[in-house]
């Protein structure tokens, strides 16, 4: 009995906590796939931040499970969501999301992970916001053909080609991919050699990347000349690891690129150990995210909402090039 | 550990023979495989051998044999232990954001003047150490199993590390610009000469895994923990105080994530949220590849050593010889699958 008391009291609790409707906001329910992402922390503070005073935001953390997700959204429906955006945990689910959300009429704003285009064909009220990945690639890739014109010194062993080591996100994951596809195809489209060393998977990790990166340093030492990350964590992992083997003391110095343009990674490249980033505009992707799910909530005209939405669904917000030049303008 | 598993023999004689080799084959299975991993990977690449090589795996190893020192003591009593990649995670965050240096851009606590660098280490210890005394409290008087009970505590610990790590000024940003004294101490050497230096995180490591080995071989809490582990029942009729030492393992294992979090953080340079993620599960392989039990009673701290350095072996000799990652986690997964079944086999034997 005492028992039973005290979980009435504690699901009252909850319910009292979560639940003050208020007046003329619209309810918008989000869904992050998961919130140990650092980049989609940023995406999610900014959706929160510009939803400031307009309307009343629901986020969940799927906690990288799609069956967790498809029943958040269900929630988000039965309680008469007005709109619902969704980070999808994999981006083949949305169909079965996109079909609920019909039944119920309320519109879906996709984010950073993008359906497949079939699904997006399959209702109106669909949209995504976004970047295109190969895009962050090709621009590592620009900002590595840059620096070794630039310095002659960076072709350690004058055969005119780059030796390279890639560490990759998850393998399978779109953006893993198409980053280690296009940073290399546009070094070699820009008349540049390559000969790869090395490709591994890090996770997206810092330490994993730290501890490939040792392998590797033992395995191929000096012969390494460029080392491209999928993202800024394991670029700062390589850069640690390349640190205790006495990289960037002033005498050794290697090119490393990622990808996101963190805090930490900001300071990497002030301090001259990152040769640069690429910025997946997080604030502006939340701020796209919001500005259409809000437009589409309060039942407006989604193309007058701020953004060129191009095939009537998607929102392309693009990135950015980070380097010693113009980090200042990111911090 | 070979010759205790052939005590149990009452066999005749030829039988007996056929039987022993047998057994020697199954019960060093692992060392044969791993052997065999090793001599591939030297023959594919034979500048493996090297000092620098070596020196590498042992400072990967070594917050791994940290964490593997607290959760070994914990199965050893017949419990399990699931938040300890969470509770590094935790120590990671704590004591790198009271460890930035004064010019970064982004500190957590912008206005904080510097502390001694032992402060934030002893908080991120008492810290991971309440949380197992936590852990400890429950299983040990609130009798929830431990898997439950440290799924529990792994939920909610990753929860207040986020919360921890997500809030203002910067909000879910990695948290980066470590002090050099911390990372000095994760990525230092003593230098005995140029090439045979050894990081100061093995000596720790290594002084852990000493502390430990005497705590659990020369102690009255060490054959406390045996026993409990061997037959709970038992040891209470005995006079053993189980639920103390419950506590006391718990809460001591907690203490060693917190160390290892905070040297992971200091290694790596940096940390987030979601460090620590998964490496209970390493660990728990680890144990269970160096002859732990995990139904209790069995275990030794050479042997989970072992099993640590055998894991980091392959994880870097494979990367070393760049294998598909794949093909990595393959291996990986045929290792601890075959350790777990002589670990299974074992056991019936004990009975």
């Amino acid at each position: 009995m005492k028992k039973l008391l005290v979980a009435v009291a504690l699901a009252a609790l909850l319910l009292a906590s979560c639940g003050g409707g208020a007046g003329g906001k619209p309810k918008i329910g989000v869904a992050i796939y998961k919130f140990d992402d650092t980049f989609m922390s940023y995406v999610r503070n900014a959706i929160s931040d510009n939803a400031k005073d307009k309307a009343e935001l629901e986020i969940v953390d799927s906690q990288n499970a799609q069956p967790t997700q498809n029943e958040q959204v269900d929630a988000f429906l039965s309680k008469n969501m007005k709109a619902i955006a969704i980070n999808p945990v994999d981006r083949t689910a949305a169909a079965a999301i996109i079909e609920k959300a019909k039944a119920k009429k309320t519109p879906v704003v996709f984010f950073n992970r993008e359906p497949l285009p079939e699904d997006m064909q399959s209702w109106d009220k669909v949209y995504y916001v976004g970047a295109k990945a190969e895009q962050s690639g090709t621009m590592q890739g620009e900002i590595v053909v840059e620096y070794w014109k630039a310095h002659p010194e960076a072709d350690k062993n004058k055969d005119g080609k780059i030796q390279y080591i890639m560490l990759k996100g998850e393998p399978g994951h779109q953006d893993a991919e198409l980053r280690t596809q296009y940073s290399i195809k546009a070094v070699t489209d820009a008349g540049i050699e390559v000969d790869k060393l090395a490709e591994d998977t890090a996770y997206w990790d810092r330490p994993k990347a730290f501890d490939k990166m040792k392998a590797f340093l033992a395995a191929y030492g000096d012969k390494i000349e460029v080392v491209f990350c999928n993202n800024d964590d394991m670029a700062l992992g390589a850069i640690e690891a390349l640190k205790s083997d006495g990289y960037f003391d002033g005498k050794k110095q290697i090119a490393v690129v990622g990808v996101d343009a963190t805090a930490p990674a900001l300071q990497a490249v002030e301090e001259g150990t990152l040769l640069g980033t690429v910025l997946n505009d997080a604030k502006n992707q939340g701020k796209a995210t919001f500005d259409l799910s809000y437009a589409l909530a309060k039942n407006q005209d989604v193309t007058k909402a701020g953004w060129e939405i191009t095939d009537g669904k998607y929102v392309w917000v693009p990135y950015q090039k980070v380097t010693k030049d113009n980090y200042t303008q990111f911090k | 550990m070979t010759e205790k598993n052939a005590q149990g023999d009452t066999l005749t004689r030829s039988q007996a023979r056929n039987k022993k080799s047998k057994e020697f084959a199954l019960n060093n299975a692992i060392y044969i495989v791993f052997m065999i991993l090793v001599l591939g990977i030297t023959i594919q690449e034979p500048s493996f051998l090297a000092w620098r090589n070596l020196r590498n795996i042992m400072s990967m190893s070594a917050t791994r044999i940290i964490i593997a020192m607290g959760i070994g003591g914990i199965l050893i009593t017949g419990g399990t232990d699931l938040s300890a990649g969470r509770q590094v995670g935790l120590a990671a965050v704590v004591a790198s954001s009271l460890l930035q240096y004064q010019d970064y851009a982004r500190r957590m606590y912008p206005g904080m003047s510097d502390l001694p660098i032992w402060l934030p280490i002893v908080i991120a210890i008492v810290v991971c150490g309440l949380i197992g005394l936590i852990n400890g409290a429950i299983i040990a008087y609130l009798k929830v199993p431990p898997f439950i009970a440290t799924l529990g505590t792994q939920v909610a610990t990753y929860g207040i590390t986020s919360i921890y790590f997500d809030r203002p000024p910067y909000g879910a940003q990695p948290i980066g610009g470590l002090r050099k004294d911390l990372t000095t101490l994760g990525s230092g050497y003593l230098g005995l000469d140029g090439t045979y230096s050894i990081p100061y995180i093995v000596l720790i490591a290594l002084g852990i895994a000493a502390i430990v080995w005497l705590m659990h071989n020369k102690t009255r809490f060490g054959k406390n923990i045996y026993a409990i582990g061997g037959n709970s029942e038992a040891a209470k009729v005995s006079g053993v105080p189980v639920q103390k030492t419950l506590l006391i393992v718990y809460c001591f294992a907690g203490a060693l994530y917190g160390l290892a979090g905070t040297l992971e953080a200091a290694r790596t340079g940096g940390a987030t949220n979601n460090y620590g993620n998964g490496y209970e599960l390493d660990a728990i392989a680890a144990c269970v590849v160096g002859g732990v039990s995990t139904s209790g009673g069995i275990g030794t701290v050479p042997g989970m050593v072992i099993g640590v350095l055998i894991f980091s072996i392959i994880s870097y000799g494979l990367t070393f010889i760049n294998m598909n990652p794949y093909w990595q986690q393959i291996i990986k997964g045929v290792i601890i699958v075959s350790a777990v079944a002589l670990d299974a086999r074992k056991y019936l034997t004990k009975r």
